[in-house]
């Protein structure tokens, strides 16, 4: 294992088990589009997964069932110990644990960045205006855009923006983050500052499952990369092998097409 | 005093007068519309399914009925039901339920016109519904709903004369009366037509400027 395994096992652990998302025999559809087929997926805490495969095979459909922004048909996802398909309270608990970056960003436009960070820690978790905005001043900071508080989402750049999201987000304290698609919409010169903001949380510990085309960040950070095709998980390594040593052919095939 | 008198000053200055209550009745109906629409809009993108029934039933109705049948029905319905008849109330109620089917439906538009991100991001956030509504969508929608519901208004205040039928005494009722009396009926409803317009016309104005404006921001 990399170095950077090493140093992931977080010095605090909320929980009372390590494992943090467990998925089984979770099944999807969409009308007649069987999009996620039996998925079995376990995540420990402080682990980081990237998730890639072609266009339609599932994999934000699959993370998205995280934070139930999809529900399933079949199957159970248990997270931190919330089995969210028994429901009620137990999705609010599970959203607030969780965050989310988009690949659109979805910054709230008429908000500056600052309310942006500051709606949710206040409404949902009660906390004052004055705290808040300390948390998310520091969040800004950490994402290296603390002079941009009291602009407006439309007056930044795309790499801005999504470094938002992530503050955002941040701002929540969540213990898993999800990413979906986080550079997709950016222009090429604005994926490297996304990035390196993700480099840098994962290095902090944080759990995270990325969906994303850049195989660099995923030989960089992950611990796990996933394949995935027409919604089943076809073969799962650490980036060494599945970079170095792929087995399935569609996977080969993938790899192919992206280098 | 002769049968038929001459339309004068005075004449005009009652026609002019009773422009009051076609405001009122169009204020009172728009604000009620306003509040009754907003119900409707929400139960309209309910995620459950009666709610949305129910909306979607009632603005089905209001909108494929003649103004004149429901302001109709409200009045010799109140009659049958036991209230005394009323045109004042009857043309009120009347109007509010019209203005909330299609405010209603209006807003619904604006609502769904919300990039669904927006929605998904707040929910992600752990924002549930009234949070979301009051936080993120709605600020939003209601930025989109401006102008319509401006010209909505602008239908409102002309709706508003078929209140005369049922005897209600605003604006086009006074130039009937005035009309029995003076019988030039031209120059009467030429009045008329001129107090309604000088009434709607800087709305529609006020309309089509805030449309302009809102698809200029909405460019870049």
């Amino acid at each position: 294992m990399t170095e950077v395994n090493g140093s992931a096992s977080p010095a605090d652990v909320h929980g009372t088990s390590d494992l943090v998302v467990r998925m089984e025999g979770v099944n999807k559809w969409y009308g007649d589009f069987h999009a996620l087929k039996d998925i079995e997926l376990s995540v420990n805490r402080g682990e980081r997964i990237v998730i890639c495969g072609p266009s339609g095979s599932g994999k934000s459909t699959l993370i998205r069932c995280i934070n139930q922004l999809e529900t399933i048909q079949r199957g159970r996802v248990v997270v931190d110990g919330h089995d969210l398909t028994a429901g009620g309270k137990n999705v609010d608990i599970v959203r607030q644990e969780t965050g989310m970056v988009f690949q659109q960003f979805n910054l709230f436009p008429h908000m500056t960045v600052l309310e942006n960070c500051t709606l949710a820690p206040m409404k949902v978790r009660g906390i004052s205006r004055a705290e808040a905005e300390k948390t998310a001043r520091k969040f800004l900071e950490r994402v290296r855009i603390p002079e941009q508080a009291e602009k407006y989402p439309a007056q930044l750049s795309g790499g801005q923006q999504q470094r938002v999201a992530i503050a955002r987000a941040l701002c929540m304290n969540p213990k898993i983050m999800l990413f979906d698609e986080p550079t997709s919409a950016l222009d090429p010169e604005m994926v490297k500052e996304v990035l390196d903001t993700m480099i840098d949380l994962a290095r902090e510990g944080m759990t995270m499952l990325c969906v994303t085309h850049e195989m660099g960040f995923a030989r960089q950070v992950a611990d796990r990369v996933i394949f995935m095709d027409l919604g089943e998980i076809i073969e799962t390594g650490t980036p060494k092998d599945f970079f170095g040593n792929p087995k399935n052919e569609r996977l080969k095939n993938f790899l192919g097409q992206i280098s | 005093m002769p049968l038929i008198r001459p339309f004068g000053f005075n004449e005009f200055w009652i026609i002019v007068l009773a422009a009051q209550w076609t405001i009122a009745l169009s204020a009172i109906a728009f604000a009620g519309g306003g509040i009754g629409g907003l119900l409707i809009a929400l139960l309209r993108v309910s995620d459950t399914k009666w709610p949305r029934l129910i909306a979607t039933g009632f603005i089905r109705v209001f909108q494929g009925t003649p103004l004149l049948m429901q302001l109709f029905l409200v009045f010799f319905g109140m009659n049958i039901f036991g209230f005394a008849i009323n045109p004042w109330l009857a043309a009120t109620v009347a109007l509010t339920l019209h203005a909330s089917a299609f405010l209603g439906e209006i807003w619904r538009g604006c609502i769904e016109a919300v990039p669904s991100g927006q929605r998904e991001a707040a929910t992600a956030l752990g924002l549930r519904y009234y949070n979301r509504m009051r936080y993120i969508i709605l600020p939003q929608a209601s930025k989109i709903a401006v102008a319509p519901t401006v010209g909505f208004l602008v239908q409102l205040i002309k709706g508003t004369s078929l209140a005369a039928i049922i005897g209600f005494t605003e604006l086009t009722r006074q130039g009937q009366i005035i009309n029995n009396a003076t019988f030039s009926p031209f120059l009467v409803f030429s009045t008329v037509a001129a107090i309604y317009f000088v009434l709607c016309w800087p709305l529609s104005v006020l309309a089509r400027r805030m449309e302009l404006r809102f698809s200029r921001a909405t460019a870049r």
